[in-house]
């Protein structure tokens, strides 16, 4: 399958930005950070030992509404927990992530905002590493649907995801652990393991650990697993960067 | 309290309620964790156990104007409910008479999905789409000026109300709790007996649907809609909003009745009878509820302090040797608005149970804010919402 | 010594990456931060043990010389004022006993002292306009939002403007340039390079003075805010010309991530098509 593909920095002006590019659920992120930055007139809604975390979601052509609220609380949520908002020059600071959906499909009224939430996360991320924000560490999100026979499919299109019985956000962290579950639609819990089990395995690539404690081994159906794609868009970014300096040894 | 009794000389100590206050955290610990010595058992400050929920009630139709509506009080966070409906005649709606070709729409419908089996659970697939796309369920939720401290009258719908208002809606939906048959106003033309042009598809929707099935081969057409504008406040906010005002939607649509409406072709409009006799309730599919925890940290500095974190494996280890010795951090139920304060991380699980068999189904389960939650945790929170949902159903059936 | 290494936050910084331990204190640059093992989570370790983690994304540098570490981050990244930066800034407005400049575009005014150059009184103070350049130290940063930053153009223990060229900047241009390639720059031109692809994969600063000797050679100011100040007025005639085709050389270098042969070639091409003789 046709791996995310992800831009650090098209944008001159901001701190940090990515691109974000998601094939399979056809959708296209822009994001950008600004960070730190002094956030006027919210004095007093600063937290004085910490930075505050700011995220703003835009859809493609619509003005942003509850939908974007409630993925923006979610995503506000997965960075705050990440972003070490304690370091020299960020406490009473802000850190701006802006959000906006370029291409693919835009989310209507009510609809789920599911399929967009990890091309949404990542492109965060790589923004923020992108603007040197420090983090405690990163992650890689997927979103998994379940068919009504059961099958689970991989980042589904919106036709996929509208057919579908549930549907499972999933983000880990790149230690493993279960940072973020958004979980829709009829489904019982074994389903949800087997869910878990085939996320953290496109996630991370690893054999998953269930709930009771067996080793259950995934064969690598997924292709490269997320974060290293992640890692691998940083370390060309890198390279391209500091190519002198790599040249040079 | 001290100032009762002059004659007794200031002491260091301060009465819980200050302690409460200037060190919170701590005096959540304390509750949490009593020393050893004193032989108490782990209790939450406000007095209830770590998976114990608030008591709830529930009382319907207090609302004389509306259609339906419940006042739900879960602890002190109190949300009332009203359900007005009003019609939308499909006249008004600029794409209908493109799109409303439900036969075809059908067809594509099944075509798309071939493995998807008719089940006894298969219904109209309609229904969702109609619903969703004629918005024919408005959910509001208003944080009503002086819930809670910090709600200043003339303030925009603060972000909080935005999202609950989104998860209230999303949840309708993807529920499906509100059958759009159900919403549906009808006409049925005087007709002479035609041939019935999607006989195979009706046939199939027969048990479902048996109102319709009645009247195979008759050209039905809708002529409007009933749109439901659930309107909620929380006329009190101290913590898990999001409970209280689900169950208040729950109860509220339970509550609802709708006018029989019928189609006058000689005046060209949608009218109704006033008899209440002919009224008739709303039939929802299922019962969800929704149950929600926080996480609460015995170490309050282990987000910013520069320690290890532990990768999952290690979590797991600690986790299991953690189990006899000191406690890191509790899971607690139906977190009030003065632990909330004190938690980063929050799952939130709607379950409802399958008629019959019993057998739990997880609507929604969310978990954000944290990483102490993993499966294990995950598995045990089920079983305790599904414990919830008896309670709740309970509650909602005697009011 | 191996290949660069990309580390990404909350990856582990490997010891044999690490200078060789000698009896000096480890540094730590940015982007990285020292961790402890929580105690109560693993009894069977008494003593505490510590690793270092990176924050942020980027590439290990260790400087055995200085027996410190680093995170070389996105060179593009906004310039975030820390103490003993050297920085170029435009004097916006002064005031009774400041003058108000600007360090780069985005961030508010900051403060330098009308007393805070060499051998200023109050006497002689320095008549800066609205416009002028003026090539200072970051004082201080002060502490949380709507702090100042405050500026100086001497050394504060000294009374004397070191090193040399602090103070007042006349003539010459000022080119915008990325942070990193401003941090290069002043690697390249504080140390005179004897090695084959200069210091920092920089050869253009010693090319162009080869090349520019003849035209009275130039000066060149480094500011870490992303601005690089040239001038040539030994030039004469082909002054102006000569000052930017140099900043042309520096930004084109800047965008285009040029290696040293390029930088050469780039250099003669340059010259070339600005007619200027060497």
């Amino acid at each position: 399958m046709v791996g995310p593909a992800a831009t650090l920095t098209p944008l001159a002006r901001a701190d940090g930005s990515a691109s974000y590019q998601c094939p399979s659920t056809g959708s296209n992120i822009l994001g950008s950070v600004n960070a730190p930055v002094e956030l006027p007139g919210r004095r007093d809604a600063l937290k004085p030992e910490e930075a505050t975390v700011e995220v703003f979601v835009k859809p493609g052509t619509a003005p942003a509404g509850v939908g974007e609220r409630y993925v923006e609380g979610i995503i506000k949520g997965v960075l705050g927990r990440l972003i070490l908002g304690r370091e020299r020059g960020y406490p009473r600071r802000g850190v701006v992530v802006t959000l906006a959906t370029v291409g693919g499909d835009s989310v209507g009224r009510g609809d789920s905002y599911l399929t967009l939430l990890p091309a949404l996360l990542h492109t965060a991320l790589l923004a923020l590493l992108s603007a040197s924000v420090p983090l405690s560490m990163t992650f890689s999100a997927t979103v998994l649907a379940v068919s009504d026979s059961g099958e689970i499919i991989r980042e589904p299109s919106t036709e996929q995801a509208a057919a579908a019985k549930s549907l499972h956000v999933l983000a880990f962290s790149s230690k493993g652990h279960l940072l973020l579950n958004e979980s829709q639609g009829a489904f019982d819990f074994e389903t949800w393991e087997k869910v878990h089990q085939r996320a953290l395995a496109i996630c991370h690539g690893t054999s998953a650990i269930g709930s009771d404690g067996d080793v259950a081994m995934v064969e690598d159906v997924d292709g490269q697993p997320l974060e290293g794609t992640i890692r691998e868009t940083i370390e060309d970014q890198v390279h391209r960067d500091y190519a002198w300096k790599i040249d040079a040894v | 309290m001290a100032s009762a009794a002059p004659s007794v000389p200031p002491s260091l100590t301060l009465p819980p309620s200050q302690f409460a206050r200037l060190q919170p955290h701590a005096y959540l610990l304390a509750h949490l964790s009593p020393p050893a010595s004193s032989n108490q058992p782990s209790i939450r400050a406000n007095g209830r156990a770590t998976s114990q929920f608030r008591v709830t009630s529930a009382n319907t139709g207090s609302l004389t104007h509306t259609n339906g509506s419940a006042v739900v009080r879960v602890g002190d966070t109190t949300a009332v409910c009203g359900v007005r409906a009003e019609i939308l005649p499909t006249d008004d709606i600029a794409s209908w008479s493109v799109s409303h070709s439900s036969s075809s729409m059908n067809k594509r419908r099944k075509l798309t999905n071939p493995a998807q089996k008719p089940t006894q659970e298969e219904e109209d697939p309609e229904d969702e789409t109609h619903i969703q796309q004629l918005n024919l369920l408005v959910p509001n939720l208003s944080l009503s000026t002086g819930c809670a401290p910090g709600f200043i009258p003339g303030a925009p719908p603060s972000a909080l109300a935005q999202s609950l208002s989104h998860q209230i809606l999303n949840l309708l939906h993807s529920t499906r709790l509100v059958r759009a048959e159900d919403l549906r106003i009808w006409y049925q033309p005087p007709s002479l007996g035609q041939e019935d042009l999607e006989r195979h598809n009706e046939s199939e929707q027969m048990d479902v649907d048996a109102e319709r099935g009645e009247e195979v081969g008759k050209d039905k057409e809708i002529k409007a809609f009933w749109v439901l504008y659930i309107d909620i406040m929380i006329i009190s906010l101290a913590g898990n909003p999001f409970d209280a005002a689900w169950a208040a939607v729950l109860a509220a649509l339970r509550d609802t009745k709708l006018p029989r409406a019928w189609w006058d072709v000689d005046n060209e409009m949608v009218v109704c009878s006033d008899a209440v006799s002919e009224s008739r309730k709303l039939s929802l599919r299922g019962l969800p509820v929704a149950s929600s925890f926080c996480v609460f940290e015995a170490d309050a500095a282990a987000g910013w302090r520069a320690v290890i974190i532990p990768d999952a494996e290690e979590e797991r280890e600690i986790e299991e040797s953690a189990r006899k010795g000191i406690q890191r951090r509790w899971i607690l139920a139906d977190p009030d608005g003065y632990e909330e304060g004190l938690t980063q991380e929050r799952v939130c699980i709607v379950v409802d149970k399958e008629e019959g068999t019993g057998k739990t189904v997880i609507v929604k389960m969310e978990k954000n804010g944290g990483w102490a939650v993993d499966g294990k945790e995950l598995k045990a929170l089920v079983d305790i919402s599904a414990q919830r949902w008896g309670e709740v159903k309970h509650i909602l059936e005697q009011c | 010594m191996s290949s660069p290494l990309v580390l990404l936050p909350g990856d582990e910084v490997p010891s044999e990456y690490l200078p060789a331990t000698n009896s000096a204190p480890l540094r730590l640059g940015p982007g990285l931060r020292l961790l402890t093992q929580p105690p109560s989570s693993s009894p069977s370790s008494s003593s505490p043990s510590h690793v270092l983690t990176a924050t942020q994304a980027g590439i290990l540098s260790t400087d055995n010389k200085r027996n410190a570490v680093s995170i070389f981050s996105s060179p593009n990244r906004r310039y975030i004022p820390t103490p003993n930066d050297l920085v170029i800034a435009q004097v916006h407005h002064s005031s009774q006993d400041y003058f108000h400049c600007m360090i780069t575009p985005q961030t508010p005014h900051v403060v330098l002292g009308q007393l805070a150059f060499e051998g200023a009184t109050k006497k002689t103070r320095p008549m800066l306009k609205q416009g002028d350049l003026v090539y200072a130290r970051v004082l201080s940063v002060g502490l949380g939002a709507g702090a100042e930053i405050e500026l100086t153009c001497v050394n504060p223990a000294t009374g004397k403007a070191e090193p040399g060229g602090l103070g007042h900047l006349t003539g010459g241009m000022v080119f915008d340039i990325s942070t990193g390639m401003a941090a290069r720059l002043m690697r390249a031109s504080s140390s005179s390079s004897d090695q084959q692809d200069g210091v920092a994969g920089l050869v253009v600063l010693d090319e162009l003075g080869k090349k520019l000797e003849k035209a009275g050679g130039f000066e060149i100011a480094v500011g870490r805010n992303g601005k690089v100040w040239v001038d040539c007025s030994n030039g004469g005639d082909a002054a102006v010309k000569a000052t930017v085709a140099i900043g042309r050389c520096l930004t084109t270098i800047d965008e285009h991530d040029l290696g040293p042969a390029d930088q050469k070639k780039l250099v003669s091409r340059i010259l070339r098509e600005m007619k200027i003789d060497v």
